[in-house]
C-alpha cells in the first residue's frame, strides 16, 4: 500500500517552521499583494533576494520548491510568450504577421516571469513549512473574528485531511475488486467510460454516506457541540520571534512599495 | 437515596424504544422493549445477542445518543432525559465504536485524543494532562505524533479508548469495537478494556465473540430487543440449547467441556477458559487414563477429512519464486512477500493464515494476476497469467476472488443485475448469465424474492452472501476468499461457512480461504499455509501445523483452543498423541 502524503508539508525544525501559522499565513498575502505592484527589475530582485533568505531559514531543499514549479510552468510559459511576441513597442527587433519582438516585450515577459516564480516560490514556503493541521488552525483564528463560520470551516478541513488517505485506500480495493469480476477501465466513449466507472463510484458513495454517518455520531458521543465554548489543546501563541517575523515582513513590505511609489 | 444511586453506575428501568420509520407502511417494531437492569460501579459487563437483536440500540442510550421512547435511563445519577445534564452523562459514559476508521478526527493521534476535552471546555493545559495520561493508559504514548491511517486496527482503537479516557469517563461502552480487528487486535483492546476495569472504570462490552463475553464478570443476552438471559457467564453458558435457539453459541472450550461430561468425564460445570479445563482434575484424571490405545490415535491423527486419495489431482494454480516489492524504488519501497512458491491442486481445500500485514493479501492478488510479481511466475494449469494480457479477463473469471467485506462492492440497483455484472463483463451470452445468475444465488442459499430487492435493504450476512454470488456467477474453478467471516455473528459464521464446504463439496471447486481464525481453517481445510512477514513460515496438514503450537503463538496466532489443551496434555502424558486439533477426535482420545 503506498503511503499517502497530503499538501506537500517538509518536516523539519528550522524557525520558519516554528513561527505561528497566522503570522507565516498574512506574511504570504502580503508578500503576494506588494509583488502584485511591482513593476521594475530592482523591486523584483530586492523581493528575490529577501526570499532566497526566507529558504534559507527554511531548511527546505530547494528541489522540493521548484518542484512546485513544475506545475505552473505551462501557465509560466504561455504568459511568457504572449508577453513576449504581443507588447507593442518602438524597438522592433523580429516581426512575422502580428506577432512581433521587441525590447519592451523582452522586459516584460521576464517581468511576468520572474513575477510568477517568485510567487509561486512564496507560497511554496507556506505549506512546505506549516503542517496542514497548523495551517487550518491558522485559518480558523484569521477568520474568527469575520462573519464566516471559521469553526465549521476548520473541521470540515480536518475531516477532509483525515478522510482522504482512507477513501483512497477503499477506492483502490473497490476498483480491485470490480477488476475482479471483469471490469474494464480502459476502453470505450466518454459516455461508457462514464459508465463502467459506477460499479467504483457508487459503492464508494454508499461507503462515504456510511462513515460520514457513523463519524458524526463518534463526534455527538465525544461531546461535539460546534465551536461553541471550545478550547484548544494547543492554542496559538505569539512569541517574541513572531512578533519579529510580522515587523520584518512590515518593513520589507514598505521598501518595496516605497521604492514603487516614489 | 443518594447512597444507592452512587453504587449504580447504569439503571434502566422500563425502558422502550422504537425507530421512527418514514414510511408510514412500515408498521413500528420495538427495537428495545421492557427492558430493566442496574449495573454496579466496577462491573464489567457484557452484552451479547445476534444482529438485530437490540444491544447496540441499547447501549446507545447508556449515553444519551439514544432517548427512551418510554421509560428512563440514568447514568450515575443522571437521567439521559434530562437535557442540562446532556454533557455530563456522554463525559460520564464513554463510547466507542466498531469501525476503527468512522471514529477517529482528527489527523494526529494526540489531537483526535484531545477533541473530547475541547468540546466541552477543558482548560488547555489540562487538557495536555489528560491527553498525555490517556494515551499512556492504552500505551501509545509512541504513537502520540502518529497520522491515524499508518496505525493497524488494534491501535486505532487504543486510540478511540484513550480519546474516551481523556474525558475521565466512569464508564466505557465499546460497540462491538473488537469486531473489525484480528486476533491480536482483539487482544490488545481487550486487555486495555480488562486493565481499566481494575482501575475501577465499568465496562460495558457489546460483542459477537462468546470468548470475550466469558471475560466479563456478567453477561446480558438480548434478544428481540428483550433482556433474555442475564447472570454471571457460568450460569448463561451453562445453558447452551437455550443460547444456541438465541442464534449463538457457548465459547469452544465450554462447549468441549460439555461434550466432555456427556461422554463420561465429570469436568466443572463452570469450564469456560482452557486454563480452566487443564486445571481440572477430572481432566486429568481422563488424559492419565489414556492407554495404549493412543498407538491407534496415532493413525487417526493422519486422517484428514477430505484427504486426497492415491492419485494426487492435477495442479491447477502454482507460484513460482513469487516476490512483490511495493514503491520499488523508492525511499519506503517493502518488499511484501518473499520467494513464495505454492502449488494448489484440483478440489483442495487450503486455508491460508497469518496476521495483518503478514502477506497473504498481497499473495492472493497475484492469483488472479490483480498484482504482478516483482519477480517469479504464477501459472494457471501451466501457464504463465501474464503471458497474454488480452486473457486476463478471462482468467479472472476462472480464479474467483472474494475480498474481505465483498459487500462493500455491492453497486447495482437490484441484487440480480449485480450478481450478473460478472458474467456479462465476461461477454457471455444472455442465457448463459441468465443461468449462472441463478445457479450462483441458489448456491449462496438466496432465492428468487430477494432477485429484485435492493441489495442496500439487506440484513449484513444476506448482502454478503450475494457478494460471494457475484463471484460465483462467473463459474469459477479456484475460488479464493478473503476473510468471509469478518464482522459476521455467530449465526452468520456458521453459515457462510457451511456453504463454502458445500461448494467445495457439491462442485469439487479449489478453495483457498485466507482467514485469521485457526478455527475455522482447522474445521474446514486439509492443508494450512501459515504466513508470516511476507514468508511461509510453516505448510501442512492441520495435524502437522497445530503440533506446533509454540511457533504459531511467537508468530502471534490463535491456535485452536481444542489444540492447545490437547498439547498440554500431551506434555505430561506420552499416551497421547501430538498434533490433535478437533473436538472429535479428542474427544475419541480423552474417553
Amino acid at each position: 500500500m503506498s503511503r499517502i502524503v497530503i499538501g506537500q508539508y517538509y518536516p523539519a525544525d528550522s524557525l520558519l517552521h516554528r513561527l505561528d501559522p497566522r503570522v507565516k499565513l498574512l506574511s504570504v498575502i502580503a508578500y503576494v499583494t506588494v509583488l502584485l505592484f511591482v513593476t521594475d527589475f530592482l523591486g523584483l530582485g530586492l523581493a528575490a533576494v529577501f526570499l532566497a533568505f526566507v529558504i534559507a531559514l527554511s531548511r527546505v531543499p530547494v528541489k522540493l520548491l521548484f518542484r512546485g514549479l513544475r506545475a505552473v510552468f505551462f501557465i509560466l510559459l504561455f504568459a511568457m510568450l504572449l508577453n513576449l511576441f504581443l507588447t507593442p513597442g518602438e524597438a522592433v527587433l523580429f516581426s512575422f504577421g502580428f506577432l512581433q519582438l521587441t525590447t519592451e516585450g523582452i522586459a516584460r515577459a521576464g517581468l511576468m516571469a520572474s513575477r510568477l516564480v517568485l510567487l509561486v516560490t512564496g507560497s511554496a514556503v507556506l505549506t512546505l513549512t506549516t503542517s496542514p493541521i497548523k495551517l487550518t488552525d491558522g485559518i480558523e483564528s484569521l477568520l474568527a473574528p469575520t462573519r464566516l463560520p471559521a469553526h465549521d470551516i476548520a473541521i470540515m478541513m480536518t475531516i477532509a485531511l483525515r478522510m482522504i488517505p482512507t477513501l483512497s485506500e477503499e477506492a483502490d480495493k473497490i476498483i480491485k475488486a470490480q477488476k475482479a469480476r471483469g471490469a474494464d477501465f480502459e476502453t470505450g466513449g466518454l459516455v461508457k467510460r462514464v459508465k463502467n466507472f459506477l460499479p467504483i463510484l457508487v459503492p464508494l458513495f454508499v461507503s462515504s454516506f456510511k462513515r460520514a454517518d457513523e463519524l458524526s455520531t463518534a463526534m455527538e458521543a465525544r461531546c461535539y457541540q460546534g465551536g461553541k465554548n471550545r478550547t484548544k489543546m494547543q492554542p496559538l501563541r505569539l512569541t517574541k520571534k513572531d512578533i519579529f517575523a510580522g515587523c520584518i515582513m512590515v518593513i520589507f513590505c514598505a521598501i518595496l512599495l516605497f521604492l514603487r511609489f516614489y | 437515596m443518594c447512597g444507592i444511586i452512587a453504587v449504580m453506575m447504569i439503571k434502566i428501568e422500563g425502558l422502550y424504544y422504537a425507530y421512527n420509520t418514514v414510511n408510514e407502511n412500515i408498521p413500528i417494531t420495538a427495537a428495545l422493549s421492557d427492558v430493566s437492569f442496574f449495573v454496579e460501579k466496577g462491573a464489567f459487563v457484557a452484552i451479547v445477542g445476534h444482529n438485530g437483536s437490540g444491544k447496540s440500540t441499547l447501549a446507545r442510550h447508556i449515553n444519551a445518543l439514544l432517548l427512551p421512547s418510554q421509560g428512563e435511563v440514568w447514568v450515575n445519577g443522571n437521567s439521559t432525559g434530562d437535557a442540562s445534564k446532556l454533557w455530563e452523562v456522554r463525559k460520564t459514559a464513554g463510547m466507542i465504536f466498531q469501525n476503527p476508521d468512522n471514529q477517529i478526527v482528527a489527523t494526529l493521534v494526540e489531537e483526535d485524543v484531545a477533541f473530547g476535552p475541547e468540546n466541552v471546555g477543558t482548560p488547555s493545559h489540562k487538557i495536555r494532562k489528560q491527553v498525555d495520561g490517556a494515551l499512556a493508559a492504552v500505551h501509545m504514548q509512541a504513537y502520540a505524533k502518529a497520522a491515524p491511517h499508518h496505525l493497524s486496527g488494534g491501535q486505532k482503537q487504543r486510540v478511540a479508548i484513550a480519546g474516551v479516557l481523556a474525558m475521565r469517563p466512569e464508564i466505557i461502552i465499546a460497540d462491538e469495537s473488537t469486531a473489525m480487528l484480528d486476533p491480536q487486535g482483539r487482544r490488545e483492546v481487550m486487555q486495555v478494556l480488562r486493565r481499566l476495569n481494575d482501575e475501577g472504570v465499568t465496562v460495558v462490552l457489546i460483542t459477537h465473540f462468546m470468548e470475550e463475553a466469558a471475560q466479563a464478570q456478567r453477561i446480558i443476552v438480548m434478544n428481540k430487543g428483550h433482556v433474555a438471559m442475564d447472570g454471571a457467564p457460568q450460569q448463561v453458558f451453562a445453558q447452551g440449547d437455550v443460547l444456541e435457539k438465541l442464534g449463538l453459541a457457548m465459547p469452544r472450550v465450554a462447549a468441549f467441556a460439555q461434550k466432555l461430561r456427556a461422554r463420561g468425564v465429570p469436568v466443572g460445570q463452570d469450564v469456560l477458559t482452557a486454563g480452566a479445563l487443564l486445571a481440572d482434575a477430572a481432566l486429568q484424571k481422563a488424559a492419565a487414563a489414556v492407554g495404549r490405545v493412543s498407538k491407534e490415535g496415532n493413525v487417526l491423527s493422519g486422517r484428514i477429512p477430505g484427504a486426497p486419495s492415491s492419485q494426487p489431482a492435477p495442479v491447477v494454480l502454482a507460484l513460482r519464486d513469487v516476490s512483490h516489492v511495493y514503491n520499488a524504488g523508492a525511499a519506503y519501497e517493502k518488499c511484501a512477500i518473499r520467494n513464495i512458491n505454492l502449488q494448489f491442486r484440483v478440489g483442495e481445500m487450503t486455508a491460508i493464515i497469518g496476521h495483518t500485514g503478514s502477506g497473504k493479501s498481497t499473495l492472493v492478488q497475484h492469483m488472479n494476476a490483480l498484482l504482478k510479481p516483482t519477480s517469479g511466475s504464477v501459472l494457471f494449469k501451466g501457464e504463465d497469467i501474464h503471458g497474454d494480457k488480452k486473457r486476463l479477463r478471462a482468467l479472472r473469471r476462472r480464479i474467483g476472488l472474494v475480498f474481505q467485506y465483498p459487500e462493500h462492492q455491492l453497486f447495482a440497483q437490484t441484487v440480480y443485475e449485480d450478481v450478473a455484472y460478472g458474467p456479462t463483463r465476461m461477454g457471455l451470452s444472455a442465457e448463459e448469465i441468465q443461468k449462472n445468475a441463478r445457479a450462483a444465488l441458489a448456491m449462496v442459499g438466496l432465492g428468487e424474492e430477494v432477485y429484485e430487492k435492493s441489495p442496500f435493504a439487506l440484513s449484513g450476512g444476506q448482502k454478503r452472501r450475494v457478494a460471494i454470488a457475484g463471484v460465483l456467477a462467473m463459474q469459477p474453478e479456484v475460488l479464493i476468499l478473503d476473510e468471509p467471516t469478518a464482522g459476521l455473528d455467530p449465526q452468520g459464521r456458521g453459515e457462510i461457512l457451511a456453504q463454502i464446504q458445500s461448494l467445495h463439496r457439491a462442485h469439487n471447486i479449489t478453495v483457498l480461504l485466507i482467514s485469521h481464525s485457526m478455527d475455522d481453517a482447522a474445521a474446514l481445510c486439509n492443508r494450512i499455509i501459515v504466513m508470516n512477514q511476507g514468508e511461509i513460515a510453516a505448510a501442512g496438514t492441520p495435524a502437522e501445523i497445530f503440533a506446533q503450537i509454540s511457533m504459531l503463538e511467537e508468530i502471534g496466532l490463535d491456535v485452536p483452543q481444542v489444540a492447545r489443551i490437547m498439547a498440554q496434555l500431551a506434555e505430561t502424558n506420552e499416551n497421547i498423541p501430538t498434533g490433535i486439533y478437533t473436538e472429535e477426535h479428542a474427544l475419541e482420545v480423552l474417553t
